[in-house]
């Protein structure tokens, strides 16, 4: 793939991903109902949850908490579990691996691979006379790779269940300055408006270039797109700040606020608390 | 170097986020300070063009082709105190609508990439450009404002990793990252020496010679040179 390729599918991805989110947050499923502060609220407390439990078999009946969330918020499963089990492979598996063995982890051998004429020092690094996987670092991947899962999966439900603005505005009750959500609402905005440009742009690009271009060029070509996006965004921003000064913009920003809690979202909220300090107590059972 | 959810011990993750809260509370001010009105509308179009920067892939040699994190030519372009809030803006948004970076991650890739990147960068072209106003030197100082913030970045995210199994670890069981210091720290210094680093170096090089020829007086960095 080239560089004009490649740079086209991640602009289509951003893109497409906006507009997937903004459909699926608008479904009839069970978490879409929720009031967006409870959903915030649940994506902290349980990321944390996530992050404390010690126990291989609480974070895989978080997964399957996790699971029958997505499925009753009539999500897309199979698409969402590609990207949990992308995710949990790369950084969690793959990275990870190389720590089962006990030149890394030390401990007992449930698997031995090699074994060496004797052990070696180089430096810092002992390399052992005999080389396996070991008890405690298959648990480490195994953690590593169920806390990764556990974690990508919960954001995905937040993300694919509550529009990206709703997701900001209940940031407020985290005492997040409404200055600053203001901006990243600003951003989000330019960054769509963009994405469109660079897609543009490399599309008239792909369509003017033919044979092979020496990489000088290229370069070339990019730090002038790059720098064409800049001007462009400072002057989508001297019209944006104009325009808001033709409403009365004085600097100060206060976003509204959300209406007082629901009984369903009480009832929610309330569950979902409890359903996090089981996961967080029976991990010393189980 | 985004760092995902289940790397990073509560013990790690809770103080950065204190220390990026307490960063951000000071580029606010200080951004605020010079641009009252304006300083919403022109973050939120900074961190845009931090966030679009990232998408701008470019070849590199192996028939492959990779992406700057921008934090460096953001810095350079705009100063260190507006690219700090431009670039969490970018990954926090990263971390909320694509979940590239984790949640509780969100304080230390900030801390990362959009306070060490930054400053790092501008230290580094301020001190390598001297008082050269044009030519070679300050292309060489472009490019190792972005090379070594990429690499001090990256060996801060690789202590942050590897202070894990030291801190929080149960009966030699590794809980959070399992890489101790001897081997984050190498690994991810020698990743980011001989392929990402060179990467955000010629990057940050090539756009700030493009604003250089193109909108001089728009550069943060050479204005520097004028004061």
């Amino acid at each position: 793939m080239t560089f004009i390729d490649r740079t086209i599918t991640t602009i289509a991805g951003i893109i497409k991903s906006s507009y997937v989110q903004w459909e699926t947050a608008g479904k009839n499923g069970l978490f879409q109902k929720l009031d967006p502060r409870v959903k915030v609220l649940f994506l902290v407390y349980f990321i944390v949850i996530v992050s404390l439990m010690r126990s291989l078999a609480a974070q895989l009946a978080l997964a399957a908490f996790v699971f029958i969330v997505i499925a009753v918020s009539r999500l897309d499963v199979a698409h969402l579990y590609r990207r949990i089990a992308g995710f949990a492979f790369f950084f969690g598996f793959l990275i990870a691996l190389p720590s089962a063995f006990n030149v890394i982890t030390p401990g007992e051998i449930v698997l031995p691979v090699a074994e060496l004429a004797r052990s070696h020092r180089l430096w810092i690094y002992a390399i052992p006379k005999e080389i396996g996987l070991t008890a405690e670092g298959c648990f480490g991947v195994a953690m590593l790779t169920l806390r990764v899962a556990n974690s990508v999966g919960l954001s995905l439900l937040v993300i694919h269940t509550t529009p990206f603005f709703e997701i900001l505005r209940a940031l407020k009750m985290l005492r997040v300055p409404d200055t600053f959500l203001m901006i990243i609402i600003l951003s989000y905005k330019y960054i769509f408006i963009f994405s469109r440009t660079v897609e543009e742009m490399y599309l008239a690009m792909k369509s003017r270039l033919v044979g092979p271009v020496d990489g000088a060029t290229v370069r070339g070509l990019i730090a002038g797109r790059i720098f064409l996006i800049f001007k462009k965004s400072q002057t989508r921003y001297e019209e944006t700040y104009r325009a808001m000064v033709g409403r009365g913009f004085t600097g100060d920003i206060i976003l509204p606020g959300f209406p007082a809690f629901s009984r369903r979202d009480v009832a929610a909220g309330l569950a979902l608390a409890l359903v996090g300090a089981a996961f967080l107590v029976i991990q010393h059972f189980i | 170097m985004h760092i995902p959810d289940g790397y990073l011990s509560p013990q790690t993750y809770v103080p950065l986020y204190a220390v990026f809260a307490g960063f951000i509370a000071v580029a606010l001010k200080k951004v605020r300070q010079n641009l009252s009105a304006k300083n919403v509308p022109y973050l939120g179009m900074a961190a845009a063009f931090s966030f679009l920067i990232m998408m701008f892939n470019v070849p590199i040699p192996g028939a492959t082709t990779g992406h700057a994190v921008g934090a460096a030519i953001v810095a350079l372009v705009l100063g260190p105190w507006p690219a700090v809030v431009a670039v969490s803006v970018a990954l926090i948004i990263q971390a909320f609508l694509f979940g590239d970076g984790g949640i509780t991650a969100i304080g230390a890739n900030c801390f990362n990439m959009a306070v060490v990147m930054p400053f790092t960068a501008i230290l580094v072209f301020r001190l390598v450009r001297g008082k050269a106003a044009a030519g070679w030197r300050v292309s060489l100082a472009a490019f190792l404002s972005g090379y070594l913030s990429l690499v001090v970045a990256a060996v801060v995210t690789a202590i942050e990793f590897g202070i894990q199994p030291l801190i929080a670890s149960a009966d030699g069981k590794p809980l959070y990252a399992p890489y101790g210091l001897e081997i984050a720290v190498p690994a991810m210094a020698i990743e980011h020496m001989l392929l990402f680093g060179v990467i955000e170096g010629l990057v940050t090089m090539l756009v700030l010679m493009y604003f250089a020829r193109n909108d001089r007086d728009g550069v943060y960095a050479l204005q520097e040179a004028k004061r």
